[in-house]
C-alpha cells in the first residue's frame, strides 16, 4: 500500500512537470495593438490591387515573407513598400508577443513565405527557399 | 514493489535531468539559449492571418 501511493505520487508529479514542447505550440496575435489592426486593415484593403499587380508580373512574392518588384512601375513599388511595411509590423508583434527571440524574424518570415507560396495563384511569380524565382 | 517504482523511474528519467557544470567560477560559463520555433504552430497562425487579409478573395 504505501509502494503504490509512493508511485502514485510520483507518477502525477512527473506528467505535472512534463514539458508542454509536447504539444504543438500556438503562435498568435496575443494583443491586438492598434498598429497590428492599422497594418491588417490596411492589407485587407489593398489586397485586391496587390493581386491584379501580381496577375501582370509585376509584383511577385519573394522568400521573405515579402513582396518585389519585378517589372519597373511606380505603382507597384509604392504598393511593395506599404505592403511590405505592413507585413513586418505583424510579424514583429507575433515575434514580440510570443517571445520568439532575435532568431525569430528569420523562421517568422520563411514561414510566411511559404503560406504565401501555397496561396500564389497560377502565373504568379514567387521566389523558392533556394532564391530562384519561378512562376507558380 | 518494483512494477510500482518501474514506470515513474522511467519517466524521471524522460522529463529530464539536473546538469550541473564545474569550473573556474572567474571564468563564467555562456550558453546561448535558442528559442525553438514550432513551424507547424506558426504555419497554421500565418494561413490564418492570410486567410483574413484575403477576405476569401484567393
Amino acid at each position: 500500500m504505501k509502494y503504490k501511493f509512493l508511485a502514485a505520487f510520483t507518477l502525477m508529479i512527473c506528467m505535472m512537470s512534463m514539458p508542454f514542447s509536447l504539444q504543438a505550440e500556438t503562435y498568435d496575435i496575443k494583443e491586438m495593438t492598434p498598429e497590428v489592426k492599422n497594418a491588417l486593415d490596411a492589407r485587407t484593403a489593398r489586397f485586391g490591387e496587390l493581386q491584379s499587380l501580381k496577375a501582370q508580373g509585376i509584383i511577385g512574392e519573394n522568400n521573405g515573407g515579402l513582396v518585389e518588384v519585378r517589372k519597373s512601375s511606380p505603382v507597384g513599388s509604392g504598393l511593395a513598400q506599404e505592403e511590405n511595411a505592413d507585413r513586418m509590423v505583424i510579424y514583429q508583434a507575433i515575434i514580440n508577443q510570443n517571445g520568439l527571440g532575435l532568431n525569430g524574424l528569420g523562421k517568422v518570415q520563411a514561414v510566411f513565405a511559404e503560406v504565401q507560396r501555397d496561396k500564389a495563384r497560377s502565373g504568379d511569380f514567387i521566389q523558392l527557399p533556394s532564391g530562384q524565382w519561378t512562376q507558380k | 514493489m518494483k512494477k510500482y517504482l518501474l514506470i515513474p523511474a522511467m519517466l524521471t528519467l524522460l522529463v529530464g535531468c539536473t546538469v550541473k557544470t564545474v569550473g573556474d567560477p572567474n571564468r563564467p560559463i555562456t550558453i546561448n539559449a535558442n528559442v525553438i520555433v514550432d513551424i507547424r504552430g506558426l504555419k497554421n497562425t500565418a494561413t490564418s492571418i492570410e486567410d483574413m487579409v484575403s477576405g476569401g478573395q484567393r
